[in-house]
């Protein structure tokens, strides 16, 4: 196997690592390579004392996997004692911006409540006064009106069913980063 | 923790290290290069390129303070379960001379 050879069925075995780490790796090796040359070694020989393409790539995976792992761990190992400016942040933020947010979300909700709801009051009206025929005058823009609001209210149903569990898993997700920011700071180190 | 001693002594670069970890120990000269990014990863080594005599710049590998302090760390806690483990045999061996008195 020659340089090139070699390079190739590194990159191929590296697969799904990001690119600018795999650029990265190619590099030093390619380095590597370069170095034994100008020592005056073949490319076939270099390649054999490198070892398997295949073990090489897992051992960087196995590296990156580490590395993650590492990362994950600093974030609760540097953790000494709560963070007065993740704290700070949480609070400013939820004063100023989150809680204004979700409050307005929240009468967004309710006053959609509140249309529908007089939406189906009118339409109730509308169908007792057909009903019990004192409408008889003007019939059909009173059907039509009838119409008109119950499709109103069954699009406002569909609108408040997925609003309402996209706000709470919003109101969730929101929550559990506070939480992260209230107890491990804002994670910048 | 060898690759760290390797770099205690000074920089190095990536073929040189490579080298040396596979003249003492017996591993494929590739090996180190993993090893190498995870410590940077880390933040044990640090890396700074330099230019060669002849050829491209070369890829050097430094040992940082975390990196010291690991390295000595590491190092004691070896040769305390070394001594431990030699502990164990030498009295095995010394009860069988024991034995053989």
């Amino acid at each position: 196997m020659n340089k090139s050879e070699y390079l190739n069925k590194l990159t191929n075995e590296l697969g799904h690592m990001p690119y600018g780490d795999v650029k990265d790796i190619i590099q030093s090796m390619e380095e590597h390579f370069d170095e034994g040359v100008s020592e005056g070694r073949s490319e076939e020989e270099i390649a054999a004392s490198l070892g398997d393409p295949a073990e090489l790539a897992q051992e960087f995976k196995d590296g990156a996997k580490f590395k993650q792992v590492i990362k994950k761990r600093k974030m609760t190992d540097n953790f000494k004692g709560p963070d007065g400016r993740g704290r700070l942040f949480v609070i400013i933020f939820n004063v100023f911006v989150g809680i204004e947010c979700w409050l307005l979300l929240l009468a967004a909700i309710i006053a959609a409540f509140c249309f529908l709801a007089g939406d189906c009051a009118i339409a109730g009206l509308i169908i007792a006064g057909l009903i019990m025929g004192k409408l008889t005058e003007f019939l059909v823009p009173f059907i039509f009106l009838v119409l008109t609001l119950v499709c109103v209210a069954i699009f406002l149903v569909v609108l408040l069913i997925l609003g309402i569990k996209y706000y709470a898993k919003g109101l969730k997700s929101y929550i559990r980063w506070n939480k992260n920011i209230w107890n491990y700071g804002l994670g910048e180190d | 923790m060898c690759v760290l001693a390797l770099l205690e002594k000074g920089d190095s670069y990536g073929y040189d290290l490579a080298g040396s970890l596979a003249r003492k120990v017996e591993v494929a000269d590739g090996t180190v290069y993993p090893i190498l990014r995870k410590l940077a990863s880390e933040g044990v080594v640090s890396t700074y390129l330099q230019e060669s005599q002849n050829g491209p710049p070369r890829k050097y590998y430094h040992l940082t303070d975390a990196g010291r302090n690991k390295l000595n760390s590491e190092r004691d806690e070896w040769i305390k379960f070394c001594g431990e483990v030699n502990g164990i045999l030498e009295r095995e061996t010394g009860g069988k001379a024991d034995e053989q008195e």
